[in-house]
């Protein structure tokens, strides 16, 4: 499985169906137990042969941010809201594929030339933007892209610059690629991998996986919000691209467990393993349910910084997605 | 060429005002199986000639674009902005650009971090300021590419949607530039009188510069301008915007009225719909400089109606489009010396 195909495939929370099935072929060659749970998560359990051990889960969530059409104007636009949070000032003059037949539209906003002064300052919200799939009238349009459509940005994967990557979704088929990296690893006790589901849309999947996985330790596998550029001060950058994967010890949803936190970073350190802190306390994501649920489990966070997160084009640099894949599977030899 | 292969492939080249040399070359090589002399010249303005014997007409559509230019690189590497014609910030935040630097690099355009935001900017649009382009790379290696002045093109994506409706950058005014194309290839099967210059003018997004200097050098008798106008969107004001689906003939006091009536009398002859626009004052194309040339021209405007003016997603009807390619041609062939006693009548 490549990043390519993962990130170009469909997949906004709770039409994960095409990442799933990617996911479901990729990882029966790897494990021989995958099980689509009542949440629609992909689980994959390694059983290991040593109760001495402690059982692992490393999770990815499959969705991503996306759109939902929620109505139809009578010139053929449609009318769309945001699955999962997507700040409307990035949708403004975009390309969008909806459905998983991937029926292209672009989303417009009047021409420059027409703005007063104060249309230039507003915001243009999901109320006053549309998407244009060159319908002439509304039972067009409806044909075509019914009802709770879903859409996502259409952005080819494509690689530059210094070994960067800008990409749909990067967040979180990177971790999802990690995964099925770590899927290659044999471990002498439990071992599971979690593809989950809705995570955009409030950790929903992995609420469901925790409670019946139960496992005591949980590594959550991310693309998380790096703000590094553009004269950024050094102590509001959230982490660097380039630098390596990032270990966060608290963010909006869960605190890290200090002594998973410390053992990480000491496997980093002893396999040379780039990897940082995540300075900032921001975000939130499937940790925070995983710790929480049932009798609870340790948890810790692992990132790829990646910018211009909830947007077409995020951008991140592919030794960092290596550097999480290798962190998680060497920490998985040193319990 | 096909009109829709030729807008494919003219809305990827760089052209941003005042850099039209590769979109310039490949305009020319495109007019040349139909026409008798192409040349181009000190300003980047492409002159394609079909002789005739009769008036000296010009038609013009102009070949820049607008974008983006590098006015500073970060510590970081990242670059700050400024622009080339009138670029809305708004369209910017997310999207890929190609900057033009010792190579062409892809970068994508970040903003000033959420969490560095004001409540009060949080409300409010990026301005170009809070914005720069990620080019990917060390701050070292971006300052041996990158220089300032180097221009920064947006990305071009030639989307196909449905009914023969097409998305892309640029489609102002190279849309315009296809119909002129269209106009010479059919008129390899019309007679004409006409002595017909096509200028594919540079500059326009800065004021019709191209098509000033052009209209000077060819004292032309009529001309006819070629740009979009602004199609019906949500929100628009509706005496400015017009259907997407068939072309439009301008009149006001900058339009002379009896040349315009050719137009809308060649229309009709061919069954070609036109609708018809108001404009009060300048119309903002190059019809307004070549209108002004010299001691005047008599000058027309038709107009190619566009969604979503000045985005990456500019949007077509591309009948409408072979529509004008076909009006061209055959007001081309029906321009008579005699034209000349009918205009002050």
């Amino acid at each position: 499985m490549d990043l390519r195909t993962l990130t170009e495939a469909f997949g906004p929370s709770g039409q994960e169906n095409e990442v799933r099935k990617l996911i479901l072929d990729a990882a029966a060659k790897l494990c021989g137990d995958v099980s689509v749970d009542r949440s629609g998560n992909v689980i994959c359990r390694k059983k290991g042969g040593d109760p001495g051990k402690p059982s692992v889960t490393f999770a990815a969530h499959m969705d991503e941010i996306g759109f939902i059409v929620t109505g139809h104007t009578d010139d053929g636009l449609l009318r769309f809201q945001p699955v999962g949070g997507v700040d409307p000032r990035v949708a403004v003059s975009k390309w969008v594929l909806v459905g998983p037949e991937r029926v292209k539209g672009v989303i417009g906003a009047m021409a420059i030339h027409l703005q007063t002064k104060a249309d230039r300052e507003r915001v243009l919200d999901y109320d006053a933007l549309y998407i244009d799939i060159g319908a002439r009238e509304q039972k067009e349009a409806e044909k075509l892209c019914p009802l709770g459509s879903y859409a996502v940005f259409d952005t080819p994967y494509t690689e530059f610059g210094d070994g960067f990557v800008a990409a749909r979704a990067l967040d979180d088929r990177v971790g999802c690629l990690s995964l099925l990296r770590i899927l290659e690893s044999d471990y002498a006790g439990e071992l599971c991998c979690a593809f989950v589901t809705q995570e955009e849309v409030g950790l929903r999947g992995s609420t469901g996986a925790a409670f019946h996985l139960q496992s005591d330790i949980v590594i959550v596998l991310e693309g998380t919000a790096a703000n590094d550029l553009g004269d950024t001060p050094e102590r509001f950058q959230v982490c660097v691209p380039g630098r390596g994967v990032a270990i966060s010890f608290m963010d909006l949803a869960s605190i890290a467990d200090t002594q998973l936190f410390s053992a990480l970073q000491d496997v980093a350190m002893e396999h040379n393993i780039p990897y940082q802190i995540k300075r900032a306390v921001t975000g939130g994501n499937d940790a925070g349910s995983f710790q929480r649920s049932g009798k609870g489990a340790r948890t810790c966070v692992l990132s790829v910084p990646c910018r211009y997160i909830h947007s077409g084009n995020n951008v991140a640099k592919l030794s960092d997605i290596k550097a999480q894949a290798d962190l998680a599977v060497a920490f998985l030899n040193s319990l | 060429m096909q009109a829709d292969d030729f807008l494919r492939d003219v809305t990827a080249m760089r052209g941003l005002s005042g850099d039209e040399g590769e979109v310039s070359a490949f305009v020319a090589d495109a007019f040349r199986p139909y026409c008798d002399e192409v040349t181009i010249d000190a300003m980047n303005n492409v002159i394609a000639r079909k002789k005739g014997t009769g008036p000296k007409v010009m038609f013009c559509a102009h070949l820049d674009e607008i974008g983006l230019m590098v006015v500073s690189i970060e510590e970081d590497g990242s670059l700050r902005l400024g622009q080339v014609g009138g670029v809305d910030p708004r369209i910017l935040p997310g999207q890929r650009v190609f900057v033009h630097g010792r190579e062409k690099l892809m970068g994508v355009i970040g903003a000033k971090a959420p969490h560095l935001l004001s409540e009060e900017e949080r409300k409010r649009n990026y301005t170009r300021e809070d914005l720069y382009v990620d080019l990917g790379l060390p701050g070292d290696r971006v300052r041996e590419l990158v220089r300032v002045g180097d221009q920064v093109q947006l990305d071009h994506r030639y989307t196909e949607l449905q009914n023969g409706r097409v998305a892309v950058k640029t489609c102002d005014d190279r849309a315009c530039v296809a119909i002129m194309l269209q106009a010479a290839r059919l008129l390899q099967g019309l007679r004409h009188e006409a002595d017909l210059y096509f200028v594919a003018s540079a500059q326009e997004e800065v004021g019709s510069r191209g098509a000033m200097t052009s209209a000077f050098a060819l004292k032309p008798d009529f001309a006819v301008a070629l740009d979009v106008c602004h199609a019906s969107t949500p929100g628009a004001p509706a005496w400015r915007t017009h259907k997407l689906d068939s072309l439009v003939a301008s009149m006001g006091p900058y339009i002379h009225p009896a040349l315009r009536e050719k137009l809308t009398e060649t229309a009709q002859e061919n069954n070609i719909s036109l609708q018809t626009a108001v404009v009060p004052r300048y119309t903002s194309t190059d019809a307004d400089q070549i209108g002004e040339s010299r001691s005047g021209v008599p000058t027309a405007l038709l107009e190619l109606p566009l969604k979503y003016m000045h985005t990456t997603v500019e949007m077509l009807d591309l009948n409408v489009l072979k529509e004008g390619g076909r009006l061209l041609a055959h007001f081309a062939a029906a321009v008579r010396a005699s034209w000349e006693d009918e205009l002050w009548t």
